[in-house]
């Protein structure tokens, strides 16, 4: 809302410069935005919230005004003289819906001349940023910016019966509006007919058809007070705004409904010339008295944590134009009034009060207490899982939970079900909430490689969405998406350091999985325990050949849950072994079928005693070898809890382990 | 005759072993027996030639001479490093500066390893949820996909209020909404929980505003409650100008302004003075000297109706923080884009 400091001045006498007044307005809840310079005057920007539809004219800024300098606020007088002609006379108006419209008035004036507005009158509303047009019109605007209540005057020769009805449109009818929109309503919208046709859309803008023009002599001079709702509703429908349908929207003061047709009456006169007709059609069906609300003096000094006095809380009270009815010892019975629609409770006179007092009277000082909470354990694993990925190089990325469609392109690894669509999205080909962070990873290693970056070390720690039926809310699967650039087998390992870290010992599975994101080969669906855990992959050569990536990025998608679930935050302390290990390093040769996990099984399945650990170190294909087997060598680690193992003690351990493997998986000790 | 060969090789070893007085001699025997070009080897390629029968029985030997001369030669190398003090290795300094005569760049730079950084927003949250947890708030986390009730109604917005609307608000195919506030989590923790209530509430929110430099449709928050009989809005400015002068610095200067927010009442937003200008005006505080870095206020009564707290009995303080914002405040970051682009350029200087 844009105010002009010299004509706030009409209404309210004080000293203040644009700075100053800039201040205790944000102060007061009324924050200033801008002042600047308009010729000899200054346009000061005031930032009005929803709640104060109230400071929505100048009048209503001087009243906060008048409270924080103490003054006194001047309101304009409105007698006007009347000729004895009555207004029935010469118009009628109808209300058909009471509901959407309740309270109209209008006033007739005779006779008047168009011409341009006087040069004081042009000057402020240009202030303001409104272009003048014509004596009239420039009247109906000065009240409007005034007093926030909106106004429009018609020409009345140009009225069809001269009468009005307030109505709601008719399927297809139509009316070109002032500023040239040429609307067709639907049967939902509340307009203002004359006889036959409309020619205003009710609260939003008059039409060009009985516009006030140079030739106009009489002026039919509407103020009313339309439903806020349904006048935000018809605007969005129309499209069109205004100054009106702002003030509208945010509901004005249904008191100051006939004080600014008087108020504008009065400057046409006075400007315009011409006579106003006796009386005044007011159609009025507000019935809303606004209950007295009761201000207990101690809860507000409890809830502000303050200590005003009685006499204080009532004075500022008054000072806001409230009026007090009754005051016992410990409470004020207060009447509010009609323009402060959003005051009706007890904690919105605490508010009141609060705001003028001013919050920096209010210490900042507490005795809050302490409160211990334990840490909870999502934060801790998330803390040492991002130790690991950190202290192995790994950038942290976060990107947009909303996605295009690729990921739909490809098989969807958590989930078959449709993606979740946004339906008003800004972007219409980015209306999707993920189902896997992978392809946005992949987007950020496009984005480096563009700028430069050739090697991509990352990871995000976020949600991935996926689909419940029944309007349920979406499974919201926090995910570790990590990629790496060094292939497959680092990548696990990565993965098995974070198991590490956080004592999970569940056998990690890795099984072989069906998606076109990965290498079929090299990409498996891993599990610990019985749970699915997550996704590996090196990235299908596709998939490369898209982006044009230069490296061959592997990645992994993990559920971050079943890792909080698993993991052991406190360690337990073991004896560190006194006596030595004897460590055999053996090569077998095994058909291409044989996994890793089948020979490291058949070992652990013997339950060999002094068996501490299995090791494999390397990976052989040869022709000494021969076609369609592999050679693996692999590290047996033998360790006695109670004294030093013997040579002799680990061979028998050994041999038996090796007829073991060649019984059950067909393997021979290379030599 | 080949059996001969390995036997004495086994004994060679111990007495090559026997002789050795430095590290650095103990790693000439292991090349000299276990090298690629070593005797070992050379016993090894002559296998495959042998009859059948002699082959596996001394495919067995060699492979047993092998581990066993692997397993002389580290014992040797654990002797040796054992009884030599690191500080009075004289073999050792002797022979390294035979090794490099002289050669030795100090100069050239040393081999760094690479160290992953945390993205910046994570750090600003982690930050704030460290000051809070000294005033005893704990952390609480909500769904990002939500129904109207949680983001809306119970939050005291009325039906008709335009943040509702579809330019404010994310709506989604499945009849619910993308949260636009952290403030949902209030609603999920008053109803979970009684009072005393302490707890902030971190995560992403959504808004669908045209991306530019000052906005994003997917953002950071940071919801803050306290809920307790006596709780005043002296209490609050107590919480949050400690939060501020902890996060921005002990001569941050604070502002308390009135505001309105449905879910509180009296509502305040709070600026610090700029740190960017010092306050003396610049494009991010619109030359106001001040930025605006939270919304707070009293938790208003229709809210805790909502959840079923008796409004006459506790009383309370909620706050909401932009994360990115303060970031940027903190850093002097001019574009919020720069946060989800994640260039590692930018993300490596944090």
């Amino acid at each position: 809302m844009k105010i002009s400091y010299h004509w706030l001045k009409d209404y309210c006498n004080h000293t203040l410069s644009v700075d100053e007044l800039s201040e205790g307005l944000t102060n007061a809840g009324l924050v200033v935005d801008t002042s600047a310079p308009v010729g000899d005057d200054f346009c000061l920007d005031v930032e009005v919230t929803s709640n104060r539809p109230d400071c929505l004219g100048i009048m209503g800024i001087a009243r906060e005004v008048a409270v924080l300098v103490r003054g006194k606020l001047l309101i304009p007088d409105v007698g006007y003289p009347a000729i004895a002609e009555n207004i029935e006379s010469e118009t009628s108006v109808e209300n058909e819906e009471k509901e959407l419209c309740s309270r109209y008035t209008a006033r007739i004036i005779k006779g008047v001349t168009i011409g341009p507005s006087p040069e004081w009158l042009q000057k402020r509303l240009q202030v303001l940023g409104l272009r003048p047009v014509n004596n009239v019109v420039d009247i109906t605007n000065y009240v409007l910016m005034e007093s926030g209540q909106p106004l429009h005057a018609f020409d009345l020769d140009k009225l069809e019966g001269k009468r009005i009805v307030i109505r709601q449109a008719s399927h297809g009818e139509t009316l070109e509006a002032i500023d040239g929109t040429k609307c067709t309503f639907t049967s939902d919208v509340l307009i203002i007919a004359d006889s036959k046709k409309p020619v205003a859309i009710a609260g939003i803008m008059g039409g060009k058809g009985t516009e006030v023009t140079e030739t106009t002599k009489n002026i039919f001079l509407e103020s009313a007070f339309f439903e806020p709702r349904n006048v935000r509703r018809s605007s969005r429908i129309l499209g069109i705004k205004s100054d009106s349908s702002f003030r509208f929207e945010r509901h004005v003061d249904p008191e100051c409904v006939d004080w600014a047709s008087r108020r504008a009456a009065k400057m046409i006169l006075e400007i315009a010339g011409g006579q106003i007709l006796e009386g005044v059609i007011d159609l009025n069906c507000i019935r809303r008295k606004k209950t007295p609300v009761t201000l207990r003096t101690a809860k507000l000094n409890r809830l502000l944590g303050i200590h005003l006095e009685k006499s204080e809380q009532r004075e500022i009270l008054e000072r806001l134009c409230f009026t007090i009815i009754s005051e016992k010892e410990d409470s004020l019975e207060v009447s509010v009034p009609s323009f402060r629609s959003d005051v009706y409770r007890e904690i919105d006179l605490i508010e009141e009060i609060a705001r003028i007092h001013g919050f920096e009277g209010i210490p900042a000082t507490s005795s809050i207490g302490v409160k211990l909470n334990p840490d909870n354990k999502l934060d801790r694993v998330v803390e040492r899982v991002k130790g690991v990925l950190s202290g192995m190089g790994y950038d942290e990325v976060v990107t947009d939970s909303i996605v295009d469609n690729m990921q739909d392109r490809h098989t969807g690894l958590w989930s078959d079900s449709r993606s979740i669509r946004i339906i008003n999205p800004i972007r219409h080909d980015e209306d999707l909430l993920r189902k896997s962070i992978i392809p946005n990873l992949l987007k950020v290693k496009k984005h480096n490689q563009n700028h430069g970056t050739e090697i991509t070390r990352m990871y995000e720690l976020s949600k991935i969405y996926l689909r419940k039926d029944n309007g349920e809310l979406p499974d919201e699967k926090e995910c570790l998406c990590i990629l790496g650039e060094e292939g497959y087998f680092p990548l696990k390992g990565m993965i098995e350091t974070i198991l590490h870290r956080l004592n999970i010992n569940h056998v990690l599975d890795s099984l072989p999985v069906q998606s076109d994101l990965f290498n079929p080969e090299k990409s498996a669906q891993l599990k610990l325990g019985e749970k699915i855990f997550g996704y590996i992959g090196e990235l299908n050569r596709e998939i490369i050949h898209h982006y044009d990536f230069r490296s061959t990025p592997c990645i992994t998608e993990l559920d971050f849950e079943l890792l909080v679930n698993m993991a052991t935050l406190e360690n337990s302390y073991h004896k560190a072994p006194s006596f030595p290990t004897i460590a055999r390093d053996l090569a077998v040769i095994a058909d291409e079928v044989i996994t890793w996990a089948e020979i490291k099984g058949c070992i652990l399945s013997l339950k060999m005693d002094y068996l501490e650990g299995i090791e494999f170190f390397d990976m052989y294909r040869g022709k000494q070898i021969g076609p369609g087997k592999k050679s693996i060598a692999f590290r047996l680690i033998f360790r006695a809890d109670n004294r030093t193992l013997r040579n002799e003690e680990v061979d028998v351990c050994q041999e038996k382990l090796l007829k073991t493997l060649e019984n059950s998986l067909n393997l021979r000790l290379r030599s | 005759m080949m059996q001969e060969r390995l036997v004495a090789l086994q004994s060679q070893v111990k007495e090559d072993l026997a002789k050795a007085e430095t590290l650095n001699e103990i790693e000439d025997i292991r090349v000299r027996y276990l090298g690629r070009k070593g005797a070992i080897k050379d016993i090894m390629k002559a296998i495959p030639g042998l009859p059948p029968e002699e082959k596996s029985i001394m495919g067995k030997m060699a492979n047993k001479l092998k581990l066993d001369i692997t397993g002389e030669i580290e014992a040797a190398e654990k002797r040796f490093s054992a009884s030599l003090p690191p500080s009075s290795d004289k073999q050792g300094l002797k022979s390294n500066a035979q090794e490099t005569k002289g050669t030795f760049d100090l100069s050239l730079p040393g081999k760094r390893r690479p160290y992953g950084h945390i993205h910046p927003i994570t750090q600003t949250i982690n930050e704030i949820k460290s000051i809070f947890s000294k005033l005893g708030f704990s952390v609480e986390y909500g769904p990002e996909v939500e129904q109207e009730y949680y983001n809306f109604d119970a939050l005291n917005v009325p039906q008709d209020h335009p943040s509702r609307e579809d330019f404010d608000t994310f709506y989604l195919d499945n009849k619910l909404l993308l949260r636009s506030q952290t403030s949902t989590v209030q609603i999920r923790t008053m109803k979970k929980r009684k009072p005393p209530i302490r707890m902030i509430a971190p995560g992403k929110v959504y808004r669908p505003d045209t991306v530019d430099a000052r906005h994003a449709s997917m953002f950071h928050q940071i919801e803050g409650l306290m809920v307790e009989e006596g709780v005043s809005f002296r209490d609050l400015k107590f919480a949050l100008t400690s939060f501020s002068k902890i996060y921005f610095g002990e001569d941050i200067k604070m502002r308390f302004r009135p505001s309105f927010f449905p879910f509180t009442e009296p509502s305040a937003e709070v600026d610090i003075s700029c740190s960017i200008c010092s306050a003396r005006g610049c494009s991010v505080c619109s030359h106001s000297g001040w930025v605006e870095v939270l919304g707070a206020g009293m938790v208003d009564p229709n809210v805790f109706e909502a959840v079923g707290y008796d409004p006459e009995k506790y009383t309370g303080f909620a706050f909401g923080l932009g994360v990115e914002r303060l970031t940027m405040l903190r850093y002097g970051i001019d574009d919020i884009r720069l946060f989800f682009e994640n260039d590692l350029r930018f993300l490596s200087q944090f």
